[in-house]
Order: structure tokens, then C-alpha cells, then sequence
């Protein structure tokens, strides 16, 4: 017991002292010898065009030139919810005496003129069109705002006011378990990897668009490999919310939900 | 726009202070929200909209979070 805890110190001192070191090689803010100042950012702006035909810009930066990034920043979203998870399943033994001693925001719910605003017609209205421009947002990645986190945030989004509003026992579409809102989550790096296989099959790079062996112009190609990279930015963070949500309303019960 | 960008940062300030001596956690909450609308706001100040999409989406995301266990957790420093 008395090494686990000294082994525990190590760690925490280490990762403490790691990275002090690390940001030392790390160039100064506004050094104008730095690669970002002299000639990266003048490269990204000048052959964004001509190399990767799309009109935004940050979304070219993201899944083009630092595709490699992006996708093991999906796999740290998916690392997060398995970490919530991880910490949460760990269920204390005094758990009534932490949570639910009394519980003030069941019993005062405000001036009585909001139990009468119906928010299931509210929520009805609202959430279609939050999905529509979820899907919006991921289609349209690559020429105006946003991409596929934005999208996949969006989504979960809906979800989470789903949650809030809604009853359990009306809630039957979309309603997953734990387990499978972690898996699924998964999956999404996992189709960020196959966009990147696709190039590889058909003779280029890994993450090289232009090379997908599909009969369409160049162009083409290249959106469609954004896209399918896009859909598993969207995957992973859309189901590393509701696994986050689920993990929550697992360790917290709800007293709208026993009744 | 110089003065638009520091009457939003002394807003973050006065925020953030309220957030440290706030009593109720609930209103703490809400005030946070705030912080990270305002921090949108400047966001599309300084010319990076795609940051500020972001921002606003988790904002209200964890806003949301924080207040589902709220709901059951008891308030000590009521």
C-alpha cells in the first residue's frame, strides 16, 4: 500500500515536471523567426486553393494539411468518455449521504406560469430543426462555417435537451445504453482512419483524397474525402456526449424518472 | 472595435469575480454561461467565427451538464 502511494507521487510529480521541460523547446510567443511567423502561415494562405479546392480555409488547415492531428484528436474524445466512464462507475458507499439529502429544485419550480407553457410542443419544434442544421453544418464543412465537430456537438446537443425535457417512459426513439453510445463513439475514429485508407488503396498517400478510386474529377474526390473524414469527427463527438450524459445520469438518479 | 474588445474583457473580469464570491451555485452556473458567451462575442470580435461556433455549442453543452447534477446535489452554500 505504502509503494502503490509513493508509485502515485512519482507519476504525479513526473507529469508535473514534463511538461515545463517541453515548453521550453517550444519557440516565444511573437518571436518572428518562429516557422509559424516566417513562412507556415504564408504557404497555408497562398497554395490553399490550388492544392486542396476548398474555400475554407480553417477546414483545409484541419483535414488536409493536418489530417494526421485531427485524427488522433477524435481518438482523445473517444479516450475522454472512456475516462468519465471510468471515474463515475466508481460508486461511493456513503452514496445517500452525498447526494439527495433534500433536493430544493423539486419542491419550488418557479412562478406557476411556467407549468403552463407546454414543452413538448416546444421541444417538437425546436429539436427538428437544430438536426437539420447539424446536417447543414456537416455538408457544408467545407465551404462555410463549422465541420464535423460542430456538427456532432450539435446532434448530442438535441439529445441532451431530449433528456431534460422529456420523460423516460415517452422517450423510446434514440434512447441508447451506456455500452453502446461508448462502441459507437469508437467507431468513429475508426471511420476517420478508413477515409484515410481509402487514398491509400488507390495508390497515394495515407489521407490523400485524390487518389479515392472513384471515377469523378479531382475536385470531387476531394470533398467526398473531407466528408467521409467529417462523418467520423461527427460520430465520435456526438456519442462522447451522450456517453458523458449517460454516465452522469447513471451515477445521479432523477426524481422525474420514478414516478 | 478596440473599445468594443476591452469593454467585453472587463466583462470577463467582473464575471469571473462574480463566479469566485457567488453563494448559490445554481446562479453560478448561469453566470458561467455567461462567461462563455461573452468569450464568443469576442471570439467573433477578433475575426475566428468558426472558434466562436464552437464555443457557443459547448457553452450551452456544459452549461447543461453542470445543471443535471445540480439537480441533485445539496447546496451547502446556500
Amino acid at each position: 500500500m505504502q509503494l502503490r502511494r509513493v508509485i502515485t507521487v512519482l507519476i504525479m510529480v513526473t507529469i508535473l515536471v514534463v511538461p515545463f521541460v517541453a515548453f521550453r523547446v517550444l519557440p516565444e510567443i511573437g518571436d518572428p523567426n518562429s516557422a509559424p511567423n516566417s513562412h507556415v502561415t504564408d504557404y497555408y494562405i497562398e497554395h490553399t486553393i490550388s492544392e486542396c479546392n476548398s474555400p475554407n480555409m480553417v477546414t483545409s488547415i484541419i483535414v488536409d494539411y493536418r489530417a494526421f492531428d485531427t485524427m488522433f484528436e477524435t481518438t482523445v474524445m473517444f479516450l475522454s468518455g472512456v475516462a468519465v466512464i471510468l471515474i463515475l462507475s466508481n460508486k461511493p458507499k456513503k452514496r445517500d449521504d452525498m447526494f439527495r439529502k433534500f433536493n430544493p429544485c423539486t419542491t419550488n419550480t418557479g412562478p406557476s406560469i411556467f407549468k403552463t407553457v407546454n414543452k413538448d410542443v416546444m421541444i417538437s419544434i425546436i429539436e427538428p430543426l437544430i438536426l437539420i442544421y447539424a446536417i447543414y453544418v456537416l455538408f457544408h464543412g467545407e465551404v462555410s462555417l463549422g465541420g464535423g465537430f460542430q456538427a456532432g456537438a450539435l446532434i448530442g446537443m438535441t439529445y441532451l435537451l431530449d433528456v431534460m425535457v422529456v420523460k423516460r417512459k415517452d422517450r423510446d426513439i434514440f434512447n441508447y445504453s451506456l455500452e453502446r453510445s461508448v462502441s459507437v463513439a469508437g467507431t468513429g475514429p475508426f471511420i476517420y482512419a478508413v477515409g484515410g485508407i481509402l487514398g491509400l488503396i488507390g495508390g497515394g498517400l495515407f489521407m490523400e483524397f485524390e487518389a479515392i478510386p472513384l471515377p469523378i474529377e479531382a475536385p470531387e474526390l476531394h470533398s467526398i474525402g473531407i466528408l467521409i473524414v467529417e462523418v467520423g469527427v461527427t460520430v465520435g463527438v456526438m456519442c462522447t456526449i451522450i456517453t458523458i450524459l449517460k454516465a452522469i445520469m447513471d451515477r445521479v438518479s432523477f426524481d422525474d424518472d420514478n414516478d | 472595435m478596440l473599445l468594443l474588445q476591452a469593454l467585453l474583457l472587463m466583462g470577463l473580469i467582473a464575471i469571473t469575480i462574480s463566479i469566485i464570491f457567488g453563494k448559490n451555485i445554481l446562479i453560478t452556473v448561469i453566470v458561467y454561461n455567461a462567461f462563455s458567451f461573452i468569450t464568443m462575442f469576442l471570439y467573433i470580435v477578433m475575426g475566428a467565427p468558426d472558434v466562436a461556433f464552437t464555443e457557443a455549442v459547448i457553452g450551452v453543452i456544459s452549461t447543461v451538464y453542470f445543471l443535471m447534477i445540480l439537480k441533485n446535489v445539496y447546496r451547502k452554500s446556500k
